[in-house]
């Protein structure tokens, strides 16, 4: 192949974008020609900068909250609007292995029932973990933790750090659960994480922690003071009971 | 009735278009330079993309996403910079000339990430998608012609330029300092 086409199909080359034969003449000339050679480098240079070194920038929480928010309305406005799941926010990060994992999970959180909210808990639990979207704001202080989480929901969450008694804050973050915005309260029991729930809830009256297991996870929720709180974790039940009797007593 | 269709629909829509929200964000955030518009640009094609679910028909849902996020930046410009030209034309001396590559284009790959992004930001925006559609997308030259819109055969000439021009800014860059 000549130079002068060799020359115009190098990004072509480069990026593998030509078939084979012209692949193959096309390398036959490079190689033996250093100007096409170090014009090739310096293409793969570039490419392998970019790749590795271009700032990574990623989709916030908020925004899939914002969209999750916007498309029920864009379909059917007469009709309630409904929960919402999501599969992830970080697809590309997820592992097919796990993916696969979080997708049953969202499928079997929507079907309907009084159920359904654990099943969308358990979801959010294993995408927190999944999408290396734990927190939003990622500090054992729950001076910092509370009043973030304030200014940004309907409500005031209690946050306490329990390290003392071995569930060490980790954060916060904001989510959504049963179609409300939710503070997710992250803490860690040795090294599996608990995520706590904190949202408005629908019905009145406190009710006593209800303890179920779900695809591997313990969920226990309950009512105190106008709050719904979930607790979902895959640590042993016990142990999640402790941390639920801790932010029970506050 | 229409809540059952609508839940399908959402699911459907869910599992299609969520995976993507990152590379969604990346284009639009390229495209338009900053984070808050970039989310008004996003949450614009996904309502858009939520709403044409149907005509999708191709094998692959992020190309048909991605050209959507293009085609809702292209809209945001309209309302939002009127008269200024971001899709500028590219400067004569760019076309085609024989770069010379030498050892200061090598050290791209050494630049750090922050000088680099502010390079990539800078190049005009029909080189900056085609850069991102390639090198951090992925994306085959035909794919890249479906989300651009510009035809197959000119995707490798759009991208050599956008390489020469960036590695144009790189030469200039470390000279200044």
């Amino acid at each position: 192949m000549s130079h002068d086409r060799t020359k115009q199909l190098l990004h072509a080359y480069a990026d593998r974008q030509i078939g084979a034969m012209r692949r193959f003449f096309l390398g036959r000339h490079v190689a033996r020609c250093p100007s096409c050679l170090a014009e090739l480098e310096a293409i793969q240079a570039m490419s392998a900068a970019l790749r590795t070194n271009l700032p990574a920038h990623r989709a916030s929480p908020a925004l899939a909250m914002r969209i999750a928010a916007a498309l029920p309305r864009e379909a059917a406005p007469s009709v309630r609007r409904k929960r919402f799941v999501w599969p992830g926010f970080a697809g590309a990060a997820m592992a097919g292995g796990l993916a696969g994992v979080a997708l049953t999970l969202v499928v079997s959180g929507v079907r309907p029932g009084p159920d359904s909210l654990v099943g969308d808990v358990v979801a959010d639990h294993v995408r927190s973990m999944m999408a290396e979207h734990l927190t939003d704001v990622a500090t054992s202080d729950q001076h910092t933790v509370k009043p973030w989480l304030s200014a940004r929901l309907p409500f005031s969450p209690v946050v306490k750090d329990f390290a003392a008694e071995g569930y060490p804050l980790v954060g916060g973050r904001l989510d959504y659960v049963d179609g409300r915005p939710a503070a997710a309260l992250v803490y860690r029991r040795d090294r599996h994480v608990i995520n706590l729930f904190v949202f408005v809830s629908k019905q009145g009256g406190d009710s006593a922690p209800g303890q179920e297991s779900r695809d591997g996870f313990q969920v226990v929720r309950w009512r105190m003071g106008g709050l719904s709180y979930v607790a979902v974790s895959d640590v042993e039940g016990s142990q999640l009971m402790g941390f639920v009797r801790l932010v029970e007593n506050g | 009735m229409l809540a059952l269709a609508n839940d399908t629909r959402n699911r459907r829509f869910e599992l299609l278009a969520m995976p993507h929200l990152d590379a969604a964000f990346r284009l639009a955030r390229w495209l338009t330079g900053n984070t808050a518009d970039a989310e008004d640009v996003v949450q614009d094609a996904y309502l858009r993309a939520f709403r044409y679910l149907d005509t999708f028909r191709g094998d692959n849902f992020r190309v048909w996403l991605l050209t959507i996020v293009r085609h809702s930046f292209l809209d945001w410009l309209k309302d939002n910079r009127s008269g200024q030209r971001i899709f500028q034309p590219a400067p004569v001396d760019m076309e085609w000339t024989d770069p010379n590559p030498n050892a200061e284009a090598m050290l791209l790959d050494r630049v750090d990430s922050e000088t680099l992004g502010r390079l990539v930001g800078q190049l005009p925006a029909e080189y900056r998608e085609v850069l991102i559609l390639r090198e951090i997308e992925d994306l085959s030259y035909k794919d890249i012609a479906v989300v651009t819109g510009i035809p197959a055969g000119t995707v490798m000439s759009r991208l050599s330029r956008a390489r020469l021009a960036l590695r144009k800014a790189w030469m200039s860059n470390e000279k200044r300092s």
